[in-house]
């Protein structure tokens, strides 16, 4: 096969063989015909003539032969019929075809849903024109920069263009009556430009646009009930009117990607907004080559706008804005390494399903030995036969990806259109690709391989003798074959990734019931988002907070409010800092901080240990105080009192602790011993978003909205939302819950897959054992005896893989610790029994059957055999 | 490649002496036999049946056209023609088998 062109006139061939073949036929007729009449002319008889035209023309037999040979493809030829046979060979054994097909289904359609996520999530490239040519850049390594910074640069013009943008922002839509709270992409005015998003409907922001807007597809369909005449709209964001004048198309993808999916796109206002970088290289300029240039630029940056920390010309970064340097430069790392043993997890899925194929396969080509016995005898070459056996795997794995790319897509629509209950808006948009097609194929073959190499070689290597005989039950009285070698690696497999699912549902239900520390059932959260420009003075932002809580205590059944600008275990606020206690011992303090309001312990239900709460007096005119967590208070007074000792930190401030509160979760469940300060809400600088919290020893249904109500008549341009305590910690919970999950699932899979593997290797056994339990029986063994026999067999399986997974799994699971909640152990003693006991139970299941039908073996029937 | 069936022959001449006997224009296959026995003074036996493996050859590797007309005798036959490509392999091959006769002729002069 010399060129690509030549193989397609042979397949083209290979389509139109009929008719090329009766083509020759004429061709040949027509040769010897006119030869014929040639000799005809010279005076032969038309008899002699045909006879002589034939003898020169030479055996049509091989002419034929060969020139047929010209167009063959043969390894095409024989692979597709070897599928023909592999076909028909399998559509007579319609049981063995579909639990094979099913087991590969299983683990392919788990494999690739993982895959197609992990592909989403980590390495989805961004709705824009060529993103190969566009770059995030960071100066002194800042991730932002402000407006002024980011102008400089623009004008700059080493790039073919340069946006900004601030990804996590919000903005309160006044919607009538409602106000709302708006995820939003704030943008320079040139990001569509530079970056070249498609609009589905309507046009992008333009330069120099201020009030205008791009809304998504999802919240064009959702908030905007798909109104064809949404372009045109106004809508008031933050107190100013915008005009919408595009909508993304359904699966757009932003620049920060993560699934991350904001409702708008709305041009930067504020001038002291800090934005990110991102350009667009010229056409031929490398990333390394746009160093030189930057460099410049920020050199020239240090001299108008000098800084007194940093200097822009230091740690300049340029990084591509998809896959593995994105990840890298984001520190996502963690996170890779957490979709890289997903990966692993569901491969270990695949190759349980693989070795119940494999030893299906097994126990079918110890059945047809006879059949290959006599091929090989006849003189089948063996490398053929492997092919032909290879070509049934071939065939089962094709059919088994493509029932498991049906579950994909299903799978995948469904984590598509998942909701998930999350602070940041989140939305994948999964869609088979390339990448898929190229992961199914290279799995396909793989699997076809795994489960079909072994069994192929093996069957093929019989002893010609023997399997002519039909001895074929010999080789199986062996007690470790091959087959129980795999049904011991499946169950021991299984048993890993059920003590990893039962570890993480476990630690699901501890998480849940776990006492935080604070009151998670009689507390309500209403977060208030202010729009900044309505509060320039923090004085202001006090004031509305002062009036608020006033006007929450008023609600009926309201026991007592309070705010805080942190709600544990919803986000948090780290400080590493060198202090002096009283002013002579210097420490560094690595702390969670929280500034809270009056009441704040009471409406928590978080004790005071020692002194006293935040009171109302605790103004910011007021000597500063702070209260410590016992740890914190341990760590740095041991066992004596720190009331009224004074912290002092670096920049002036001093504080004097007034109070010591219980120890409590800050940001994780996880966490332990976490060290933490509270100091007063009126003496720290306050933000636009607020979060208040209401104590009441019930809610009413009304409550919630009572709250909502009362915040939105204060300011009806505060974006409020009202909810339990309980439900504002499905963050917290959302690791125990998605590794429960996925753990679970995939252990429930795992255990599913393997069973079905004892199952058959079990059945299998008995009925390659049936004269020997015939001839027991008709000697007088007892049924129990039977009984024994089988059920040993299963036991030695199951025991054998069980001590195996164990093994691996108290090793494989230590580094699982890191997310499960303290006082749950990797090597928990309940996650284990329960495997065990799991496991037992799913052995005896599958062993029921067939020792059932070891009891009903007839032994007139089964000595017949002979 | 398999050998062809002809041992008088040299391997590979006989598609030569097929592209450059379809030089000239289109032939139909039995024509194509009887020029290359004629021209070469009944000295090269080809067995007229070798003549259509070869043929099918060619065409797969594309330097031969084939398509349906009538014969000189009335009858439909199948006419082959040289494409570009046979154009172009005519002349290497006709070049390389004149180095390999000088070389022959060479060495059976010398030695």
């Amino acid at each position: 096969m010399h060129s690509l062109k030549e193989f397609f006139r042979r397949l083209l061939y290979l389509g139109r063989r009929e008719n090329l073949d009766s083509m020759l036929d004429q061709e040949v007729e027509f040769h010897i015909e006119s030869r014929a009449e040639e000799l005809q002319q010279q005076g032969l008889s038309r008899a002699q003539a045909m006879i002589q035209a034939r003898r020169e023309f030479g055996p049509q037999a091989r002419m034929r032969e060969e020139s047929r040979g010209a167009w063959e493809i043969r390894w095409l030829e024989e692979l597709l019929s070897d599928l023909r046979y592999a076909f028909r060979a399998l559509r007579k054994s319609p049981g063995f075809a579909l639990a094979a097909i099913l087991s590969l289904a299983l683990g392919i359609g788990a494999n690739t849903t993982i895959f197609s996520l992990t592909m989403e999530f980590l390495f989805s490239v961004p709705s824009a024109g060529q993103p190969e040519r566009l770059i995030s850049i960071r100066l002194a390594g800042n991730s932002h920069s402000q407006m002024k910074i980011y102008r400089f640069v623009r004008d700059a013009h080493i790039f073919a263009g340069l946006a900004g943008s601030f990804e996590e922002h919000s903005v309160n839509w006044r919607n009538g009556e409602e106000t709302a709270q708006l995820p939003v992409y704030w943008v320079t005015d040139n990001y569509f430009e530079v970056l070249g998003i498609p609009v589905a409907i309507g046009r992008p922001i333009q330069a120099g646009e201020r009030n205008v807007a791009v809304v998504s597809f999802n919240f064009w369909q959702t908030r905007l009930s798909a109104d064809p005449g949404a372009i045109g709209r106004t809508m008031i964001l933050d107190g100013e009117p915008h005009t919408i004048v595009g909508i993304l198309p359904r699966d757009h993808r932003t620049l920060l990607g993560f699934g991350f999916a904001p409702s708008l796109y709305v041009p930067v206002r504020n001038e002291n907004a800090y934005v990110a970088f991102v350009a667009r290289l010229p056409e031929g300029m490398t990333r390394q080559a746009a160093f030189g240039p930057l460099k410049r630029v920020a050199q020239d940056l240090d001299r108008v706008f000098p800084e007194r920390d940093f200097r822009y010309q230091d740690d300049l970064q340029i990084d591509a804005v998809a896959g593995m340097e994105r990840l890298k430069s984001l520190n996502m790392i963690p996170f890779t390494a957490f979709f890289a043993v997903l990966m692993v997890v569901v491969g270990l899925v695949l190759m349980i399903a693989c070795a119940n194929v494999a030893s299906l396969l097994l126990a079918r080509a110890s059945s047809r030995r006879q059949e290959l016995g006599i091929r090989l005898a006849i003189g089948a070459g063996r490398g053929r036969l492997v092919r032909q056996l290879l070509s049934e795997s071939l065939l089962l794995a094709v059919l088994g990806t493509l029932s498991g790319l049906l579950l994909n897509f299903w799978l995948t629509s469904l984590i598509s259109r998942i909701q998930l209950p999350l602070p940041l808006p989140f939305q994948l948009h999964i869609a088979p690709d390339w990448r898929l097609i190229a992961y199914s194929a290279a799995l396909a073959f793989a699997s076809a391989l795994f489960c079909g190499l072994f069994p192929a070689l093996k069957a093929t290597r019989a002893d010609l003798n023997s399997a002519l005989k039909r001895e074929d039950f010999q080789d199986n009285q062996r007690r470790w074959n091959m087959r129980n070698a795999l049904v011991v690696a499946q169950l021991a497999t299984s048993t890993l990734l059920l003590a990893a699912g039962l570890l993480f549902l476990q630690n699901l239900s501890r998480s849940t019931s776990m006492n935080p520390g604070f009151d998670v059932d009689h507390t309500l959260v209403a977060t208030a988002r202010l729009v900044p420009a309505n509060y320039p003075t923090p004085e202001k932002t006090q004031a509305f907070v002062t009036s608020a809580l006033d006007s929450l205590r008023a609600i009926p059944g309201v026991q007592a409010a309070s705010i805080a600008h942190v709600v544990p275990l919803n986000g948090q606020q780290t400080n590493g800092i060198g202090i002096k206690i009283d002013g002579v011992r210097a420490v560094h303090v690595q702390y969670k901080n929280n500034n809270v309001g009056p009441d704040y312990f009471r409406v928590m239900g978080i004790p005071i240990l020692a002194g006293r709460e935040f009171s109302p007096s605790d103004r910011a005119s007021a000597p500063h105080v702070a209260i410590l967590n016992e740890n914190f208070a341990r760590q740095l007074f041991g066992n004596a009192s720190p009331i009224g000792h004074r912290l002092d930190f670096p920049y002036g401030e001093s504080l004097t602790i007034v109070g010591v509160a219980r120890n409590s979760k800050y940001f994780t469940l996880g966490e332990v011993n976490a060290v933490a300060l509270y100091v007063p809400f009126a003496q720290a600088p306050a933000g636009e978003n607020l979060s208040f919290l209401i104590r009441a020893a019930e809610f009413p249904p009304g409550l919630v909205k009572d709250v909502t109500k009362t915040l939105g008549e204060l300011d009806q341009t505060a974006a409020v939302d009202t909810k339990p305590m309980r439900d504002a910690l499905v963050l917290a919970l959302l690791p125990s819950r998605a590794g429960a999950a996925i753990f679970g699932s995939m252990g429930v899979l795992g255990l599913l897959l393997a069973s079905v593997g004892l199952y058959g290797v079990l059945a299998y056994t008995i009925s390659r054992r049936i004269r020997e339990i015939g001839l027991r029986m008709a000697l007088g063994a007892e049924p129990r005896a039977v009984l024994r026999m089988v059920f040993r067999d299963s036991f030695l399986l199951v025991a054998s893989g069980l001590a195996i997974g164990l093994g691996i799994a108290i090793v494989v699971t230590r580094p699982l610790s890191m997310f499960l909640v303290p006082g749950l152990s990797p090597t928990d003693p309940v996650t284990y029994f329960s495997v065990i006991a799991l496991l037992a139970t799913v052995a005896i299941a599958a062993t029921v059957g067939p020792a059932l039908r070891a009891l009903r073996v007839d032994p007139m029937v089964a000595l017949r055999y002979e | 490649m398999p050998p062809l069936n002809s041992p008088e022959l040299l391997p590979g001449t006989l598609y030569l002496l097929v592209l450059r006997t379809l030089a000239r224009g289109p032939l139909h296959g039995y024509a194509i036999a009887r020029r290359i026995k004629e021209h070469s003074a009944e000295t090269l036996q080809i067995e007229d049946g070798s003549l259509y493996p070869a043929l099918n050859r060619m065409l797969v590797k594309g330097w031969l056209a084939a398509e349906w007309g009538i014969s000189e005798n009335n009858r439909k036959a199948r006419f082959y023609r040289l494409t570009a490509l046979g154009k172009k392999q005519l002349d290497t091959e006709a070049k390389e088998f004149d180095k390999l006769i000088q070389a022959i002729q060479l060495v059976m002069k010398t030695v």
